[in-house]
């Protein structure tokens, strides 16, 4: 079942979110507790009961198998870190750990590949990367495998994200909220679900039924142009209603998960945009992906100066965005695309710092918001397959 | 003894810090939000994170910084003062 996308679903949601806001008003609700909720939900969403001949349950053992694999990979190199620095015992973890992923990205009509893929996949195999990660850099020095699998799993997100970090969602386990918190996260987890049905069911069932789906039909460069625009806004409503929910779900059950969108369309410049745009995704990868390939490659001099590394670095990072996505051109297009258009936008960026600009006026930036608008609409249009 | 070690502390972090940016406003205002007002991007966090490791001989990870922990000039001092105290 897709969450968040019927009333089925949120009549279903009730029953945890009731029983965990009735011990929450009590100080009981442990981490212990919010693990069973979401073994709970996920039994329920991932069970298909109304199907004929393959397993009901292939799914729910899909995601047991693939939560234990994981917890396996992180305790054994959590065991090997805390005696001994080992690159490769890193990145066979790393491998081990994106194997599923890779698999289901790559190959994913193969008969052995559809046993293990699940919903979420990509996002809860990120939640995975991140704790090792942690291990490597001697963030995370015990791991917990209640906590562990609460945070790979964690029900209200793992459909679609946001792709939280371990150790922001283990101090929320270990915060005990006061009443007055409890309160203000129930308040915060209204208006984010109110946003949500806003946001998805009001806004984003509108543009698809009465902008995109006909514009979708037509042909020639103007319903393309049209599709292109109600592409991105659709896109944009839909997956932040999306995130909304889940926020604000987690919300309620003691989990503050960041933002996954801040106002992207009034983004200044492209980098700005990324800072906007599926926040939790982009963060992941600056901080796993791009700045780790920058320091390794200014300290290990791989380029001939900071220039080319950094434009390096957004081409490696931005490909593997792509690919993330999905083994397809468009993917791995759209992601070439924003590494040269952040290349770009970083060298002129450089460029006016050094002939000492200060800021822009109003009327500058104005453009430049319209012109990054124009940019992401068009990347969009690339990801969406249209031009295919 | 303690005081000195603080404010030389902070005084290197200041100096690396303002060395990286190239912008002399995070000695002249330790609260102004860095990456709001693009005096630090990605690019120039990693250099500082290198600076901050040959000035210090501590490691720091990308991983262990969210920009709420490095928001202002204050609070990478703070962070310093920690990692190197601690």
């Amino acid at each position: 079942m897709t969450p968040y996308a019927s009333f089925f679903y949120f009549g279903l949601l009730l029953y945890p979110l009731a029983i965990g806001l009735v011990l929450a008003w009590f100080g009981k609700l442990t981490p212990g507790i919010l693990l069973g909720l979401t073994l709970g939900m996920v039994l329920v969403q991932y069970s298909r009961l109304q199907a004929e001949g393959p397993n009901a349950f292939d799914k729910v053992w899909a995601i047991a198998g693939f939560a234990l694999y994981q917890l396996a990979i992180a305790s054994a190199f959590l065991h090997v870190r805390q005696r001994l620095q080992s690159k490769p015992a890193f990145w066979f973890a790393i491998i081990l750990s994106l194997l599923p992923l890779a698999l289901v990205k790559a190959a994913p009509t193969n008969a052995g590949v559809t046993l293990i893929e699940f919903v979420g996949v990509s996002y809860v195999t990120f939640r995975s990367l991140d704790v090792i990660i942690g291990i490597e850099d001697r963030l995370i020095t015990a791991l917990s495998s209640r906590q562990y699998v609460l945070f790979l799993l964690f029900f209200p997100a793992i459909s679609s994200g946001p792709i939280d970090r371990f150790r922001r969602f283990a101090g929320d386990l270990s915060q005990s909220r006061t009443r007055q918190s409890l309160l203000a996260d129930v308040d915060s987890g209204i208006q984010h679900i109110m946003r949500g049905f806003a946001y998805k069911f009001l806004v984003a069932a509108l543009i698809k039924s009465h902008w995109l789906e006909p514009a979708e039909s037509a042909h020639g460069i103007w319903s393309t142009i049209s599709y292109m625009y109600a592409y991105t806004l659709y896109l944009f409503f839909d997956f932040a209603g999306y995130s909304a929910f889940a926020i604000g779900v987690g919300s309620m059950l003691g989990i503050r998960t960041p933002e996954n969108f801040r106002l992207p369309f009034l983004a200044r410049n492209i980098n700005d945009f990324w800072n906007r745009w599926h926040i939790s995704l982009s963060t992941w990868f600056r901080d796993h992906v791009f700045m780790r390939f920058m320091l390794a490659a200014t300290r290990g001099k791989w380029f001939r100066s900071r220039e080319v590394a950094s434009v390096a670095a957004f081409y490696v990072t931005f490909l593997l965005m792509g690919l993330w996505h999905g083994v397809a051109l468009r993917y791995v297009v759209y992601g070439l695309y924003h590494a040269t258009l952040l290349s770009i936008h970083n060298g002129f960026a450089r460029w006016r710092r050094k002939r000492g600009r200060g800021e822009p006026g109003l009327g500058w930036q104005v453009a430049s918001t319209a012109l990054t608008f124009q940019l992401v609409c068009f990347g969009l249009l690339i990801f969406s397959g249209r031009l295919g | 003894m303690t005081v000195d070690t603080r404010v030389s502390v902070a005084e290197r972090v200041i100096a690396v810090l303002a060395d990286v940016a190239e912008d002399n406003v995070v000695r002249t205002d330790p609260d102004i939000p860095l990456f709001e007002q693009d005096v630090l991007d990605s690019l120039r966090t990693v250099d500082l994170i290198l600076a901050l490791t040959k000035e210090f001989g501590v490691d720091i990870s990308p991983a262990e910084l969210d920009r709420s922990l490095w928001a202002t000039p204050r609070h990478i001092v703070a962070f310093m003062e920690a990692k190197v105290g601690a």
